[in-house]
């Protein structure tokens, strides 16, 4: 199967192109990126062809395509894909603006190929094997989620309001809303932000505090902050504590590590799965078989409208209803 | 040499006797409890006598302080009477179950001019200490986001009265109110409150909550409170725009005994953190110091007000779902 990438504006293009390139029967027919010094340099390292213009790479006989562009990009890139009718795997947020998820929504649905946001967290071995759990029923009902999505402020366009849509909060909270939604089926009622922009000087939010209530009578709270800074050992996590009437449950997706303490300070070194080989594998085998995406554009759409509901309660300093 | 009496012989009573018993200039006088054999029981564990109510007691000694560590719906008229009586107060904490009886207390105790001390013991636990250091000596910036954790299962005490919120609170009054005066120290002025709880969800003995607090300063609050999980444990973790500070009570366990599994009983790890002093003998020994030397304390009445004035409002948040603007009450107490 052929794949083209467009843009390597994100970072977790690398890891994609690194996941495709382990693929038995995937090629990476070419990489698009109207930042020619940055895809010359990928198309280079994933030996493969660089396209200055993504209609050409489109243009091409490739299948699929995935999709890394700056947040506002998203939108043109998957019109111009589907109207291809080539396959999309879309990094998250679907969107800047929810506006714009939809539309991408439609002209995929219309184009009749797939679309699939890009959580890669569904696929973290342990955060699977904690849906195993909640799903044997040990916890009884789930009553509550605290979880975190922390990082490192990414800098570049993720703080450039016109590219991004926003700042951490757009950026780290629609991962964890995505696994609660996942785990329990249920849907984002209400959503109440604290939000600020304490840590950089970028004039960006890099603080949010969320809580949510869901249309199953839980309740979940979110820190989707870039609080970590450099000396920190590592560059964020994702981590859920669920709470249910029988037992609790702790996971961390990224808690399989070694710590390293050199000349260059402390370093927690991650060797559990690879949850971005996961993702990619999945989409491609989807891509494979005509399935339905394991991930939709309508799932990177309710993701991203907590988001937005949060930036709006934040604004309004009251809980604001997620539609 | 001052003497102190103890009213209530549950857990904090029997942590503010044996903490009394230690120190050299304090004589443990006495410990009252309406049950009487339990009383007894701490009494003669620490040499001391029993009374089951505080009329015999005071009429018996010369008493100069008295501990209050009975359940907080009981605190109010214990802390009058010991008021009348012209004895200083330490009252465990929550201070009360309302505002309005918490200023009542106050004012008596300013009216009759005994001091009035309030358990926040949190700010004599070494660990919290030395992050509120580390945070003033800017090692970690400017203060961004902050989060707290603090529990474990249901707590267990006479006549479950946890169990019955009219009393307790529950875990957001009776438990993380310890955080909250504890951010506020660190942190300043708490703006706006908004909270979560499972306990109009979920009637079982079982309280899992979780709060928001926004500063004045703009730093951000998170503060998790649970009668959910099993074995107690602390938490905290300061982020700041140039630091970060961490700490997790179950990761600090310099004494870890652990025991082989038996025909009678399971093998059970006990881990502990000894220090020659605990928390709760610093902050009696603090207040001690404060009557002798009328020092002002590290925590105050006005402080334990203030705190409950933030549990009070995560739990009107908890109640009606909506954010809850705290007042400058400061100012209006100020111009009453």
């Amino acid at each position: 199967m052929k794949v083209g990438i467009i843009s390597f504006a994100h970072g977790h293009a690398y890891s994609y192109a690194n996941a495709l390139t382990e693929l038995d029967g995937v090629e990476i027919l070419g990489i698009a990126d109207e930042n020619e010094e940055r895809g010359r340099k990928a198309a280079a390292e994933f030996n493969t062809e660089y396209y200055a213009d993504y209609e050409d790479l489109l243009n091409q006989p490739i299948e699929a395509v995935v999709i890394t562009s700056e947040n506002s990009k998203h939108y043109e890139h998957v019109v111009a894909a589907a109207k291809k009718g080539k396959h999309i795997l879309c990094e998250k947020p679907l969107a800047h603006t929810a506006e714009a998820a939809q539309a991408i929504i439609d002209i995929c649905k219309e184009h009749n190929v797939i679309l699939q946001t890009a959580f890669p967290v569904r696929f973290s071995t342990p955060v699977v094997e904690a849906k195993r759990i909640i799903d044997s029923g040990d916890l009884g009902n789930i009553v509550a989620i605290k979880a975190t999505n922390r990082g490192t402020n990414p800098g570049g366009w993720f703080v450039d309001r016109e590219k991004s849509g926003g700042g951490a909060v757009i950026d780290h909270t629609v991962h964890v809303v995505d696994i609660i939604r996942w785990y329990t089926g249920a849907e984002v009622k209400e959503v109440y932000a604290e939000i600020g922009n304490l840590i950089s000087d970028y004039d960006i939010d890099d603080c949010g505090q969320l809580t949510m209530e869901f249309d199953n009578n839980m309740f979940a709270t979110l820190d989707c902050s870039w609080s970590r800074n450099d000396a920190y050992p590592t560059w964020g996590d994702v981590m859920l504590e669920i709470v249910g009437t029988r037992g609790t449950l702790s996971v961390d997706a990224f808690g399989q590590k070694t710590n390293l303490y050199n000349r260059d300070g402390a370093h927690w070194d991650f060797w559990g799965d690879d949850m971005d080989r996961g993702l990619v594998e999945d989409f491609i085998s989807s891509v494979r078989e005509g399935k339905n995406p394991s991930i939709t554009g309508e799932d990177g759409l309710k993701a991203l409208s907590v988001a937005i509901a949060a930036y709006e309660s934040s604004k309004k300093q009251v809980p604001v209803q997620v539609n | 040499m001052l003497n102190a009496l103890i009213i209530g012989a549950g857990t904090m009573g029997g942590t503010h006797a044996e903490a009394y018993a230690k120190m050299e200039n304090v004589k443990l006088a006495g410990i009252v409890d309406i049950n009487l054999a339990k009383a007894q029981g701490l009494a003669d564990r620490l040499n001391t006598k029993a009374f089951q109510t505080y009329e015999e007691a005071v009429e018996l000694d010369e008493i100069d302080v008295v501990s209050i560590c009975v359940p907080t719906p009981f605190h109010k008229q214990y802390v009058m009477k010991v008021a009348d009586d012209k004895k200083h107060v330490i009252c465990e904490k929550p201070l009360a179950i309302s505002l309005s009886d918490a200023r009542e207390m106050i004012n008596y105790c300013n009216d009759k001019g005994v001091k009035l001390f309030v358990g926040h013991v949190v700010r004599f636990f070494p660990e919290y200490v030395k992050a509120k250091k580390l945070v003033d000596e800017g090692k970690v910036g400017k203060p961004a986001v902050v989060r707290t954790t603090r529990g474990g299962g249901f707590p267990i005490a006479s006549n479950d009265w946890y169990s019955d919120f009219a009393s307790s609170g529950g875990l957001v009054l009776d438990m993380i109110i310890h955080d909250f005066d504890y951010l506020r120290w660190c942190f300043g002025e708490v703006k706006r409150v908004y909270a979560k709880s499972t306990r109009t969800r979920v009637f079982e003995k079982f309280e899992y909550a979780l709060v928001t607090l926004r500063f004045e300063s703009g730093v951000i609050a998170h503060v998790e409170g649970t009668w959910a999980h099993q074995g107690f444990s602390t938490k905290f973790e300061i982020a700041g725009k140039e630091g970060i500070i961490e700490y997790d009570s179950s990761k600090v366990t310099p004494v870890v005994a652990s025991r082989k599994e038996t025909a009678s009983s399971e093998g059970v790890a006990v881990p502990e953190s000894p220090m020659k002093d605990n928390p709760y003998f610093a902050e009696l020994e603090h207040f001690i110091h404060c009557i002798q030397t009328d020092a002002e304390p590290v925590v105050t009445a006005e402080d334990a007000y203030k705190a409950m004035e933030i549990s009070l409002a995560a739990l009107e948040s908890i109640e009606t779902g909506k954010v809850v603007v705290l007042e400058d009450t400061q100012e209006k107490v100020g111009v009453q």
